[in-house]
């Protein structure tokens, strides 16, 4: 099971994530990411969690496998 | 930081056991990486270096350089095997020179002071200001258009950044001439090589005696950038002394830069007219043109990091306390990662780019940089039918470490 792991103090709202994954990420009204999806993710949604991830500028976002 | 997933690039880099000699065991190689030929042109000299090794030790500098993709990234993301300390890389002396900054510094007080920087340049404070951003660069574009043989850095992208900086960090409009020159001299500091700097020293000096000046409440703008780094000192969040060299990182990190990225996206649009065309075509490639303009033309070519232990990247092992160079613009153009790695390709959108920086010390002001630049392009695009070369480009090769345009004559003809 895997599950996404914010940063919640190292985003500054670039946006990559929802770029590249925007049914996983999301800005907010104030500008900082927010995650879409229940977690622990769906194994059909793992791929483009990692994807978004992998692209964050800061870092912010991991996906993590196991409990 | 040994928690990693499997995903996690930080799995390149293996905790050594043991400490090995102090032997350098990645391919060596007699280079000087800072010679003018070199700087103005870097990507035969990254080549070379990245096919030899994903980490090649310069004995002439006594520094191990990160050439390819993968290594280039985890180094990144490991602050605390890699670090950005400045008395760690550079040497107490030019540390001292450098002061406590964003750039020259690791958590925790690297977050502190950087947090003061993104609170005015994240993009969500970034939004207010689009429409001034974009109004100015029309302006600067109509009169480019109008003029319609010009030369690009001058008329266009020196003065985007540096007109917008100046207004938000709130400087008086006197004595702003310093602004360019003093923030390229000041790069200079980056280099290891300290005796190169001593011609330029006193231009170093009066560039930092212009920020210690401005770095005061009587001449800024109230409602300014500096005035907020002046507020963060009386509210306790950060310490007197770091008010100084916030300033500067401003002014140092948020012009040149810009101006270059912007120039070299010019650049890449003039020379590469199916790309221009496919703009036009499609204005939402704005943003995938910006990424790969920086890929393949980033203005910092490398990033200077310290080993706090012996570690292995790659193959290789870096002993513990050496300096490392991370070459962002060799792992950019890694060909075991981008395809055809050598070629502008608008549709590429390479957003994994190590251009800005990534992790923690990503650029902090890249939300400013990608605003002003693509404010400029979108004129452009309105206001421009063709876009061509209209004589030799010529690149910067004095500034080490950082990549650049000094002559950029292209033609405009308007829609």
């Amino acid at each position: 099971m895997s599950h996404i792991e914010l940063d919640r103090e190292r985003c500054e709202g670039h946006g990559t994530c929802e770029q590249i994954a925007p049914n996983i990420y999301q800005l907010d009204d104030e500008g900082l990411v927010s995650i879409l999806v229940d977690q622990p993710l769906p194994d059909e949604l793992v791929g483009a969690a990692e994807a978004g991830a992998r692209v964050c500028p800061l870092a912010a976002l991991r996906v993590v496998d196991g409990s | 930081m040994s928690t990693e997933s499997d995903s996690h690039p930080a799995d390149v880099l293996v905790d050594v056991e043991r400490a090995p000699s102090t032997r350098a065991d990645a391919p060596e190689i007699d280079l000087d990486i800072f010679r003018e030929d070199n700087v103005g042109n870097p990507h035969p000299m990254w080549a070379t270096m990245r096919e030899l090794g994903s980490v090649v030790y310069l004995s002439a500098s006594d520094t191990w350089v990160i050439t390819r993709y993968d290594e280039a990234r985890a180094t990144l993301a490991d602050w605390r095997t890699f670090s950005s300390a400045s008395e760690r890389v550079y040497g107490e002396e030019m540390a001292a020179l450098l002061g406590e900054t964003a750039l020259t510094t690791d958590p925790p007080l690297h977050d502190k002071l950087r947090g003061v920087l993104s609170e005015k340049t994240a993009p969500r404070a970034l939004k207010q200001l689009t429409e001034q951003v974009m109004a100015h660069a029309d302006e600067l574009v109509a009169e480019a258009v109008e003029a319609g043989s010009i030369e690009a850095m001058e008329k266009l992208c020196q003065r985007m950044p540096v007109d917008t900086v100046a207004d938000l960090i709130g400087l008086p409009e006197e004595g702003r001439e310093i602004l360019l020159p003093g923030g390229e001299r000041m790069l200079l500091t980056f280099s290891p090589h300290s005796d190169r700097l001593v011609p330029g020293m006193p231009s170093v000096e009066e560039f930092a005696n212009y920020i210690v000046t401005m770095t005061n409440r009587e001449v800024l703008r109230p409602d300014g950038w500096g005035t907020a780094i002046l507020d963060a000192v009386d509210d306790g969040r950060i310490r007197q002394q770091d008010a100084v060299p916030l300033m500067s990182s401003y002014l140092i990190a948020g012009m040149g830069t810009t101006v270059h990225t912007l120039g070299f996206y010019l650049n890449n649009l003039a020379q590469n007219p199916a790309a221009w065309a496919a703009l036009k075509a499609d204005p939402t490639l704005i943003n995938s043109g910006f990424e790969e303009s920086v890929r393949v033309d980033g203005p910092a070519q490398m990033l200077y990091r310290a080993a706090t232990r012996d570690v292995e990247v790659g193959e290789h092992v870096i002993p513990e306390g050496r300096r490392i160079i991370v070459s962002i613009g060799s792992a950019n153009r890694d060909p075991r990662h981008y395809s055809n790695p050598d070629t502008f390709d608008i549709h590429r959108n390479p957003v994994d780019h190590l251009g800005l920086g990534y992790a923690t010390h990503g650029c902090v002001g890249q939300g400013l940089a990608r605003l002003e630049v693509k404010a400029v392009i979108s004129a452009l695009l309105r206001r421009v039918a063709t876009l061509e070369p209209n004589g030799p480009v010529e690149h910067s090769s004095h500034v080490p470490g950082f990549a650049g345009i000094t002559r950029l004559p292209i033609s405009l003809t308007s829609v």
